[in-house]
């Protein structure tokens, strides 16, 4: 059995609660949402059963006649409905706080995904397309250098992570706005690293340009509401 | 934090939706070649094409993922890339079903008796293995294997070529 996936989720569910935490000890939470953790376990569990799904179905199998490959997450997980599925769960289950709590899950949901990239570490896969710049790294026994990939992709979220916690800290002026803006920062830095990443077809690349859009789409009404509340 | 009374009720019709699919497909074509260590060795050995051999089997459920990831592969390099599939311990009924299910148009060799995995140093199924023109072990990936790393080791496969 191999569990370097496993490690990898770990490290992602494990950073996305560390940010709860903080998240909590600042005293950023409003009062209306309920507990914020289980917010993220849902978000996280349906986001993974419905990108299992849409990615078995994608590759023409039926999870009715082979219910046993929803298990093997490792086959691939379809990155877009899982993110759908994951923001459905979050607006099912806060409705009218739904801004609130978009804006408190952001800086946690980018830490996760953090933790998921870097995660790369334990898979052995961390490595991209071919680089000769000076840190660029060859995977064991060759002379192939290439771009560490999954680790810029790590650190670029930890630092908008980080951003948008400092963001949440000033007080943001428009409710909804971090968390559309985490949507939007999410597409962005997973669409500027995906060239570095070798591909068997085009990349999901439809996908990150619908995060970017409808994250600036989302601060934008955010801005709108509070003008509007403000006359 | 209330679920939605909903909730389940989605999940099953997703599914129901899910389960659309299934269909059973006609078997057709001549039965896949046998092939023992001996044949594979040599195989690679007089290979001037880096190889992709990947072990599978019909009753083998992770080997259901990627299989339409190999034959996209095979799409996309087939023509700088031999690949080859090593169908073990299965049926030829069960290795045709499959292949017919995936359309998979790379070549298929039969070996029940598992000899070409425990040759190169494998055990289970999936299996896939990177090999340079020679017969020289590039890679091991033991279990199912991943878009990403299925596209870098073909490219590792094809840049290596480039720079010998």
């Amino acid at each position: 059995m191999e569990f370097t996936l496993l490690w990898a989720a770990l490290t992602g569910v494990g950073l996305a609660l560390l940010m709860v935490n903080i998240v909590k000890r600042l005293d950023l939470i409003p009062a209306a949402i309920g507990s914020l953790t289980d917010l993220i376990l849902g978000a996280a569990v349906t986001g993974l059963i419905t990108g299992r799904l849409a990615a078995m179905i994608i590759a023409g199998t039926s999870p009715f006649t082979h219910p046993g490959d929803i298990l093997i997450v490792r086959s691939g997980v379809d990155t877009g409905f899982a993110s759908l599925g994951a923001l459905t769960f979050v607006a099912l289950t806060s409705r009218r706080h739904l801004a609130a709590a978009i804006d408190v899950l952001g800086p946690a949901a980018l830490a996760g995904l953090a933790g998921w990239h870097a995660g790369c570490l334990y898979r052995g896969a961390c490595l991209g397309i071919v680089s000769s710049l000076p840190w660029a790294v060859a995977q064991e026994g060759s002379n192939v250098t290439r771009h560490p990939v999954e680790i810029y992709a790590a650190l670029l979220f930890l630092i908008a992570a980080l951003a948008l916690l400092w963001w949440l800290r000033r007080g943001v002026p428009w409710i909804g706005a971090a968390g559309a803006g985490a949507l939007g920062l999410a597409g962005a830095i997973r669409l500027a690293t995906e060239p570095l990443r070798p591909s068997l077809g085009s990349g999901p690349f439809g996908w990150y340009v619908a995060a970017i859009g409808i994250g600036l789409i989302g601060v934008w009404a955010a801005m709108l509401r509070a003008r509007n509340v403000a006359q | 934090m209330r679920f939605p009374r909903f909730y389940p009720a989605v999940t099953v019709l997703v599914l129901i939706l899910a389960g659309c699919s299934a269909e059973e497909l006609p078997v057709d074509g001549a039965p896949l070649a046998p092939t023992d260590a001996v044949e594979i060795e040599a195989l690679l050995a007089e290979s001037t094409q880096p190889v992709v051999l990947n072990v599978w089997a019909s009753w083998c459920i992770p080997c259901r993922s990627e299989a339409p990831l190999l034959e996209r592969a095979h799409a996309e390099f087939g023509d700088q890339i031999r690949f080859i599939g090593i169908n073990v311990a299965d049926t030829q009924s069960g290795a045709r079903q499959f292949i017919a299910e995936f359309a998979l148009s790379f070549e298929n060799l039969f070996d029940p008796a598992r000899a070409v995995p425990s040759s190169l140093g494998g055990s289970g199924v999936p299996l896939t293995f990177f090999f340079e023109p020679g017969g020289n072990l590039v890679h091991y990936q033991p279990g199912v294997i991943d878009e990403r790393t299925l596209a870098l080791q073909i490219d590792e496969l094809l840049r290596r070529g480039e720079t010998s």
